[in-house]
């Protein structure tokens, strides 16, 4: 008689969803899925919008990364107008994006991910979480604090804002620098240099201690897709993109915004409100890749900063080819946070930043445009088509945790394979299943676009069927 | 008065931090925002007082409140009459880690747990600490409050006045 295990929800995720795990009679692991199970439709309510709004709409997606949504839809607004944007206007929408990337990845690393690497899979879940951490690593928790505020204050500072800020506009941004807030942000350099550190140490030091998480934490060859620029080096705003294969070698280079319908397909399958996606030529699976900052670290050439680049060189010998366990993802968030700081700093000492032209201006010019980002979590795509008015008649877009959707899910089938026998587990067997997905960072409401509550759940479900055991966490 | 928007880089020592939680979209669930925005104008010249309104406490808030020496956290209930202000002390006791009611969300934490975690972090734990609710009769999609949340307007803005007002004298 076989069982089905189900884990709802999954906590520690940016949203909710719930996997379940497909048992035997012999009480081995047969399958296993990670389920997003609610719609939302941000595609069709923006249907006969002004193309102009598209940017204030889209970041409504997301509470953690509306910068990056932002972004690559003022990009494709950008596009429809046919107009290029100022250069200090581009330097400074690549410092607010890279600020929203130093405060989600702390709170990936520090809030979400820190509970396990720090007081142990197997520990108290009574005690593992956010508090335990404080309670064991007060020093580590004030650190991940302060790098959010690092974050979200030049974001706020920026676009008036935390969470949702405008500022960004198709064309450029509203308003420009000034020297008092260029002054302010330069300021809290130096303390994020030293919390960052302080995290990366501490990281070093226990990452040993996993080596059997690593093993099987969706560790096998994959592709991988990001942004990069034309030097090799790591790109969030601009540059294109490029798609490598399990041994590092480039599949297909260049690939701009709007030539992202020619190489992306999205597949569907019945267990998930997120879609799949692939690249096309290689059709689905074999198609699909992984995005996010292990991907951006795999395909990248250099970090183009010098601290991050150090760590980099270090990250690089942990395998001769593309680092391929997802537990990775870890290690690969915080020398990002490392360059993200590097970079701001780099971007405020640029003499042009205070400069006063941010904003191009134009009308209709096509039909039809695509922009393109890194959000924290990988490369978003935005695609709209318009009327001659300017209102939008078509919209689609391609999220990260879309993109990683098929490495989540055999990254929780070869974690169960290892962790459940004989049909029996236990909760810290259970933890290792759910972090195997907190190692991606999803975004479920981006990826889904889904209103409300979605609770994931690990059910255990038998050969006939029948839901035989059920884990709901609220 | 400092609100965040004035000051969004530093932590300046505050006598009293006022911590509104609320959607502004979602009816009588805003009134804890509206209530700040209200404060932040009545103390704009007393640098002893800071005004923040979040839509949710995250844990981001503890360093915030590591700065203040008595918080008024101020927000609506779902669990009062429609209307009815209660102002109620929180409890300040030390919670352990496996006290915390919201331990796996990071999205919201309540005051307890909140001082909690500021003093598991900063070691500090502030002097006074009350929470503002106003009784909520409707929070659905809508950005004005329910006949009965309007009508107690002023007499929270009144306990949030004197609240403040006492948190200072001490």
């Amino acid at each position: 008689m076989s069982q089905t295990i189900t884990i709802d929800p999954v906590t520690r995720l940016e949203g909710h969803g719930k996997i379940t795990i497909q048992l035997n009679g012999q009480g081995e692991v047969e399958d296993a899925h990670f389920h997003v199970t609610q719609v939302r439709g941000f595609e069709r309510f923006s249907e006969g919008r002004p193309f102009y709004e598209m940017p204030s709409l889209m970041a409504r997606i997301c509470g953690i990364c509306p910068v990056s949504h932002l972004i690559a839809s003022a990009k494709a607004c950008e596009a429809i107008m046919s107009v290029r944007i100022p250069h200090t206007a581009a330097q400074l929408r690549r410092m607010m994006n890279l600020a929203q990337m130093v405060q989600s990845h702390a709170l990936s690393f520090f809030y979400l991910a820190s509970p396990d690497l720090l007081l142990g899979m197997e520990s108290d879940p009574k005690v593992r979480h956010i508090f335990g951490v404080a309670a064991a690593k007060p020093e580590l928790g004030r650190a991940g604090v302060a790098l959010r505020r690092f974050g979200q204050s030049i974001i706020e500072l920026l676009g008036d804002k935390r969470i949702h800020p405008g500022w960004v506009v198709p064309g450029g941004v509203t308003e420009p620098l000034t020297s008092e807030k260029r002054d302010k942000i330069l300021a809290t350099i130096p303390e994020a240099y030293a919390n960052i550190a302080l995290a990366l140490d501490a990281y070093k030091k226990i990452a040993d201690t996993f080596k059997a998480e690593i093993a099987v934490f969706a560790n096998f060859p994959s592709n991988y897709m990001s942004l990069i620029n034309e030097d090799e080096s790591i790109e969030f705003t601009d540059g294109a993109l490029r798609l490598i294969g399990p041994t590092g070698n480039t599949i297909e280079d260049g690939i701009t915004a709007t030539r992202y319908t020619e190489v992306i397909g999205e597949a569907v399958e019945p267990y998930s409100y997120t879609k799949f996606a692939y690249y096309k030529p290689l059709g689905y699976p074999e198609g699909s890749y992984r995005v996010g900052p292990l991907a951006r670290l795999n395909i990248v050439k250099s970090m183009g900063t010098p601290k991050a680049e150090k760590e980099f060189e270090e990250f690089k010998q942990l395998a001769a080819g593309p680092v391929e366990s997802s537990f990775h993802y870890h290690h690969a968030r915080l020398i990002e946070m490392i360059y993200g700081i590097e970079k701001i700093e780099e971007i405020l000492t640029d003499p042009r930043i205070l400069d006063k032209h941010v904003r191009a201006t134009a009308g209709v010019n096509r039909l039809e445009g695509a922009g393109q980002a890194e959000a924290p979590r990988g490369v978003l795509h935005h695609h709209y088509k318009v009327d001659e008015n300017g209102k939008i008649t078509w919209a689609n877009l391609v999220i990260a945790t879309g993109q990683n959707n098929k490495a989540m899910n055999l990254g929780v089938l070869q974690a169960a394979k290892h962790y459940v026998k004989d049909g029996k587990f236990t909760e810290g067997i259970l933890n290792r299943v759910e972090a195997v997905v907190r190692t991606f960072d999803p975004c479920l409401s981006c990826s889904t676009h889904a209103f409300g509550k979605m609770p994931l759940a690990i059910t255990l479900i038998s050969a006939r069927g029948e839901e035989l055991d059920r884990v709901v966490r609220d | 008065m400092n609100s965040d928007l004035d000051e969004p880089m530093h932590f300046e020592k505050a006598n009293c931090l006022v911590l509104a939680c609320g959607n502004t979209l979602r009816g009588d669930d805003g009134v804890g925002p509206r209530l700040a925005e209200w404060a932040a104008h009545r103390f704009r010249d007393d640098s002893n007082v800071r005004v923040l309104a979040r839509q949710q406490w995250t844990p981001d808030l503890a360093e915030e409140i590591a700065a203040s020496e008595s918080v008024l956290f101020v927000d609506s209930s779902i669990d009062s009459a429609p209307g009815r202000v209660n102002l109620v002390p929180v409890a300040t006791h030390v919670n352990g880690p496996e006290g915390a009611t919201h331990g796996s969300s990071t999205h919201h934490i309540d005051p307890t747990d909140l001082l909690g975690l500021t003093h598991s972090l900063y070691g500090s734990m502030s002097a006074h600490a009350m929470l503002l609710t106003v009784g909520a009769g409707s929070t659905e999609l809508g950005e004005t409050f329910s006949d009965p949340v309007e009508a107690a307007l002023p007499r929270a803005r009144g306990v949030l006045e004197k609240t403040v007002l006492r948190f200072l004298e001490n």
